[in-house]
This record gives structure tokens, C-alpha cells and sequence, in this order.
């Protein structure tokens, strides 16, 4: 299936520049710059080489080169940040489940939206950012990089990222715990109803890692506006359940209520900090709540 | 007012009302299959469903309403005593509606005796040809027990020669005055004689009536063949073969008496019109087209034909050559008093159905705009 490249709503582009990404770490420091650095001096990994313009610092020009060339290039480097934000993709199935008002928009869609929205956010600060699609078959990983280039890498693998399959086991996960390094923001955009994911972040918050969480959650999850008989299917186990909406609703509305109580708890114990996300809110409400004033947009 | 319906057996069709209930009973068996991740928290016990239970009440009742319709249209719907009792005034036109309201009283129905039965407040007609007929048919088609009045002038046309005899028994007045009755005066024919040279001596007959008829005789005698204008009357005089000019002008309207030496197959409808004391036909003739065509069968010899001689020669030959006098269509408005006593006619029962086929119209597109509205089968 061929998906159109994701592309951010005018409106959702505009709020964005509004926000910046923080870690835990950088509230208490207040000092120079966006992160705290290790590496003094900008980490000068060579990116390209371009054209000398009027203008640039003449420190900048390859010498070298111009002596191979005659020509004046200077040296691009990427400027390297300390911080890398993951996005962790849950590719479950149940990822699939969109709403029957509005067909084509998917948890899945919703997730990689947001998550575009998050690498938008750290590209504009010059932050690095890598992606984790967590799928049965095996992780879809890319390492953190800046760059306007890694945006369109994020493009290409969401394309192929498609909800199937259940939430990958420990073994599968195993090269995840290579990847994150100490001080990473990890993002984990789930609809949080697997115990695996959620055992996962309980992990990585333990180990030290910063971790959101966004659970996103259909409309009809939230409201359950079915009537009449209606036979449900789970997707990953395939188990279904006759039965009349009406009469399901009120004992599914409450015992979700709870489960989802529970699991704020379980998440706050946890130090992980959470946010619900519905599809027919703004894709980039949970950003505001994380990095904004803690005011989701209207 | 009392409903019946004119083909009871229609009703049957109302067993139709199970086909809307079997498409809104709600199919226990059909599921929508629905992708819901969150099944855990779905409870695997609901409460049992009630057995019958049906879908989009409003459509179905609409749908009911549309099928019972179409039922009681198939019965054909129909009203008995539907008809006012308020007293009816007939007004003979030429009666000043003024007047006519005025002797009518407030709350009658006042209409003029014309066919439809226009009501007073409209212009007045023109007096119709037929009006013991109409009177008759009103009071045919009015119910029992309503009180009809009549009102005419002294002196009513357009009657025909049987006395009225009503269902009920009609107040008849005479409304406003007597005008004198001016008999018109008899038509007397203009004669244009055409004749072959050598027979005047016929002329003399034509001529002495045309001379007794009036004091300014109307009387044209040429040799030749050009013919008169129609209000004439042509006397052809001329032997031999008629010409075909002749013809057509008679079968256009005209009025032809021929000669005895003229010779012209005579229409099929000819009968005798004037016979001699002895029997013997002295004229006969015909429709011919529009016209008349009649021939002398005898020579105009008084020999042959004494009644040339006689005196009433003269009138015979006028009310032979006048038109036709219309049949007597007056009489004295109180001598034509209409007399009760005719049994009442049972009046039809006045259908519904057009009514009811509006009604039907207006569910079906009430229903159409239910059933294909957007959203019916989002939630």
C-alpha cells in the first residue's frame, strides 16, 4: 500500500514553534544553551562541504581543499546535540483501530503523526532524534541523527510501518536496550493496552531513561456510542465478543475508567510521565502538555 | 356524513403491514463486525436481549402508515352525507342578483340556473336553452330534505313541453315584471327567380305572391345562371339540366325550388311537402349540405295544377320557403309551478381516493427523506 508522505496540518506547524523540547534534566540546571553539553566545542562531525559565500568566517574554508581545488569550500559540520529523543511506535494491530466516523485516520496514523510532530520539534532545535517501529517481526530502528534529511528517512520508514502482528517479545526487543543511551528522551506513542509495553517503559524509566508516554485511545473507546448487536474482534488474538452495544456500554464504561485509573497509577509510580490522546483531539495536544505551558490547544 | 368504502375486499392488502415490521425487526443474527482493541474490558456477560425489538421507529411507523394508505386506497374510501342542507335559491338568469339576494335570504345558497350552477356572486349568464332541465337536474342531485326556491321571471324560456315534476316540493316565485311579449313578425322570403327566355309566363305566380307577402316585394327575375346571395330563396325555372353551381350553393346553405322541367336527382331524404286536396304531391324535397332543395313536380299550369289559382297560393308558398319556426320555448312563469311528488334519487357517495392519494403522495416523500437522509447507518 502506498501512503502518501505525512504531512503536518498549517495550524499544528504553527503551535509547534511554540514548544521546546526539555528533558528532566535541564529544568533544574538553568545554564547556557538548550541541553547541558558534554562536549564542549560542538561536536564537529562533518556533514558537508559547500560553496564559500560572502560572509563566512574565513577559519571555515578547507584549506586543503582549496589547494587541491582552487576553490573556496567551507566545511559544514552538524552541530551535535547531547540529547537524542526515540520515538518508540507500538506496531501492534490493535495500532490499526480507527474510528468508523472517520475511517482513514488510525491510532497508527495518529501515533506518526505525533511523532513527526516530534521530530519537527527537535529538528528545529538541533537536537538528534531516532525511531523504534515495535513490531513482532522485529524492530524497525533507526539511530538518532539531525538533519533535515533524517526527517525524510522518518517519511520513508513510516511508509513501510503498518500495524500487524502482536507487541514484540523481550527477546525482540533486546537490541532496543543497546540503542537508547542514559540521558535519551524516549516518546512511546502506544495505545498502552499490551502488558508487555508497558513493562518495557516501567524498564527503561527505571534504567534511567526519560519516558513519556502518549496512550491513544479511539473515540469510541472513550465514548462507546454502539447500538444494537455488534460482533467485537480483538485484533491481535483474534477473540471476538457478541453482544448488544446498549447493554455492553455502561459495565465497558466503567471498568475502562478503572483499567485506565490503574494504569495512571502504575505509570506514576513509575516516574513515566503520561498523557491520553483521542483521536478527535489536535495530534499535537500531548506535545503541549509535555514541552507547552501544560495547555493542550483548543 | 357517513364513511363507507366502496370495494371492502381492498382491505386485504393491509396484510401487507408485515413486510415494513420483517425489515424493522432488529435481525438478531446479523452482527456488525467491529475492530475494538479494547475487548478485555468489554463485559463477556451482557444482559440477555429482549425477544422482539425493532429498528428506526419513526421510519417504520411511517412505512405502516404508507402500506395501510395504499390498503384503504384499494378499498376505495368513499362518504355518504357529505352534502350541505342549507336552503337552495335557483335564480333564472335575467332576475337581478340584487334582488335575488335580497328575496333570498342571508343564508342560502343562491345559484343561477345555468350548467355548472355558478354561484350569484358570479356575472350573470346568458340564459340557457335547456332550463326545466337544469332545474330538474339540481334538484336531482340535491339531497333529500333540502329546501329548494325558485326564482324566475313572469314569463320563462328555454322550457321544454313537460311540466316540472320535482323530487321535493320547490317554493317557485315570480321575480319583477311582466315585459310584453312582441310576437316577430313572420320572415318574409326574398325570391330571385331564374328562368329560361320564353318562360315568363310562369314568373306571374312568383311574382303575385312576392306581392301579397309585402307591400315592398323583395323580387328579382333574370334569364342566365348567376346565382343570389344565400338569405334568398332561388326559384330555377330553367328546364334541362341543373347545374352543378346550383347544387353546391344549396348544399352551403341555400334554399333551391326548382322547376318541374329541371332535371337533378333529388336527395334521398326528400319527402312530399305540399300535397293538393286530391293527395297528389305538388312540392317535395329535402336537406341537401346545409340547405334545402325542393321541386315543383307538376307543370306551373293551372290546368295542371289549380292551387296556382287558389288564394291561399300565396301563404302556402311562404310557410313552404320560410325557415323552419323554433319550437315553443315560453310560457308563463305561473303556469309552470313545479309539482312535488317524483321519488328522490339516491345521490352517489362522493370517492376519496384523490384525497388519499395526496395524503399517500406526501408519506412516501416523508418516508423517502428518512430513509435516504445522510447519517441514517453512521451510528
Amino acid at each position: 500500500m502506498a501512503h502518501a508522505p505525512l504531512t503536518l496540518p498549517p495550524e499544528v506547524r504553527s503551535r509547534l514553534k511554540r514548544l521546546r523540547l526539555r528533558t528532566r534534566s535541564d529544568l533544574g540546571s538553568g545554564g547556557f544553551g538548550m541541553h547541558p553539553s558534554r562536549n564542549k566545542g560542538a561536536g564537529l562531525e562533518f556533514a558537508q562541504y559547500r560553496a564559500y559565500e560572502p560572509g563566512d568566517e574565513p577559519r571555515r574554508i578547507d584549506w586543503k581543499l582549496f589547494a587541491r581545488s582552487d576553490r573556496f569550500f567551507v566545511r559544514e559540520a552538524e552541530e551535535e546535540s547531547p540529547v537524542a529523543v526515540w520515538l518508540l511506535i507500538d506496531g501492534s494491530a490493535s495500532m490499526a483501530q480507527a474510528d468508523r466516523a472517520r475511517p482513514d485516520y488510525s491510532r497508527l496514523d495518529a501515533a506518526q503523526l505525533l511523532a513527526l510532530c516530534t521530530a519537527e520539534l527537535a529538528l528545529m532545535q538541533g537536537d538528534r532524534f531516532g525511531w523504534i517501529g515495535l513490531r513482532e517481526a522485529g524492530l524497525m530502528v533507526a539511530d538518532p541523527r539531525g538533519g533535515r534529511a533524517q526527517i525524510d528517512r522518518l517519511q520513508l520508514d513510516f511508509a513501510r510501518l503498518a500495524a500487524e502482528g502482536g507487541f514484540p517479545d523481550a527477546a525482540t526487543l533486546a537490541p532496543l536496550w543497546e540503542r537508547i543511551g542514559p540521558h535519551d528522551l524516549v516518546l512511546f506513542l502506544s495505545d498502552c493496552f499490551d502488558e508487555r509495553g508497558i513493562a518495557l517503559i516501567e524498564r527503561l524509566a527505571k534504567a534511567g531513561r526519560e519516558v513519556l508516554c502518549v496512550q491513544l485511545l479511539t473515540v469510541e473507546e472513550r465514548d462507546f456510542p454502539f447500538e444494537g448487536g455488534y460482533r467485537f474482534r480483538e485484533q491481535e488474538s483474534g477473540a471476538a465478543l457478541i453482544g448488544d452495544g446498549k447493554a455492553l456500554r455502561e459495565a465497558y464504561l466503567a471498568r475502562f475508567a478503572a483499567a485506565r485509573a490503574a494504569l495512571d497509577e502504575r505509570l506514576d509510580a513509575a516516574g513515566i510521565r503520561h498523557v491520553t490522546a483521542f483521536l478527535d483531539a489536535p495530534v499535537d495536544a500531548p506535545l503541549h502538555v509535555f514541552f507547552g505551558r501544560g495547555v493542550p490547544p483548543a | 356524513m357517513t364513511p363507507l368504502l366502496l370495494a371492502p375486499l381492498g382491505l386485504a392488502a393491509l396484510a401487507a403491514l408485515v413486510v415494513p415490521l420483517a425489515i424493522h425487526l432488529r435481525r438478531r443474527t446479523e452482527e456488525v463486525p467491529v475492530d475494538f482493541a479494547a475487548l478485555r474490558w468489554l463485559d463477556p456477560l451482557p444482559r440477555p436481549r429482549r425477544r422482539l425489538r425493532f429498528d428506526e421507529w419513526l421510519l417504520l411507523a411511517l412505512r405502516l402508515l404508507l402500506v395501510a394508505g395504499l390498503a384503504l386506497l384499494l378499498a376505495q374510501p368513499a362518504v355518504l352525507g357529505w352534502e350541505s342542507d342549507r336552503p337552495q335559491v335557483l335564480v333564472a338568469p335575467g332576475i337581478d342578483a340584487a334582488a335575488a339576494r335580497a328575496v333570498a335570504g342571508p343564508d342560502a345558497e343562491v345559484r343561477w340556473i345555468a350548467a355548472g350552477f355558478p354561484g350569484i356572486d358570479t356575472a350573470m349568464p346568458e340564459a340557457p336553452g335547456e332550463v326545466s332541465s337544469l332545474i330538474r337536474q339540481f334538484d336531482a342531485e340535491l339531497p333529500e330534505g333540502a329546501p329548494l326556491a325558485i326564482l324566475v321571471p313572469p314569463v320563462l324560456a328555454g322550457v321544454d313541453a313537460a311540466p316540472l315534476r320535482l323530487t321535493r316540493k320547490a317554493t317557485w316565485r315570480i321575480v319583477g315584471d311582466a315585459e310584453p311579449i312582441r310576437p316577430p313578425a313572420p320572415a318574409v322570403p326574398a325570391l330571385a327567380v331564374r328562368h329560361a327566355a320564353g318562360q315568363e309566363r310562369a314568373l306571374r305566380w312568383f311574382r303575385a305572391a312576392a306581392g301579397a307577402w309585402s307591400d315592398a316585394p323583395q323580387f328579382d327575375a333574370a334569364t342566365g345562371d348567376a346565382l343570389p346571395p344565400r338569405s334568398r330563396v332561388l326559384v330555377w325555372l330553367t328546364p334541362g339540366r341543373v347545374p352543378a353551381a346550383v347544387t353546391d350553393w344549396v348544399s352551403e346553405g341555400g334554399t333551391a325550388l326548382l322547376g318541374p322541367e329541371a332535371e337533378l336527382a333529388m336527395p334521398a331524404a326528400s319527402t312530399a311537402l305540399w300535397r293538393d286536396e286530391a293527395g297528389r304531391t305538388l312540392v317535395e324535397g329535402g336537406p341537401v349540405g346545409a340547405g334545402r332543395l325542393m321541386r315543383f313536380t307538376h307543370p306551373l299550369e293551372p290546368a295542371v295544377m289549380p292551387e296556382l289559382l287558389a288564394g291561399d297560393f300565396a301563404a302556402s308558398l311562404r310557410d313552404l320557403l320560410a325557415p323552419p319556426a323554433p319550437p315553443p320555448a315560453r310560457v308563463a312563469a305561473t303556469a309552470f309551478a313545479p309539482a312535488g311528488g317524483t321519488p328522490p334519487f339516491p345521490l352517489p357517495p362522493r370517492p376519496l381516493s384523490a384525497w388519499l392519494a395526496v395524503v399517500i403522495a406526501l408519506l412516501f416523500l416523508a418516508e423517502r427523506w428518512l430513509a435516504t437522509r445522510r447519517g441514517r447507518f453512521a451510528a
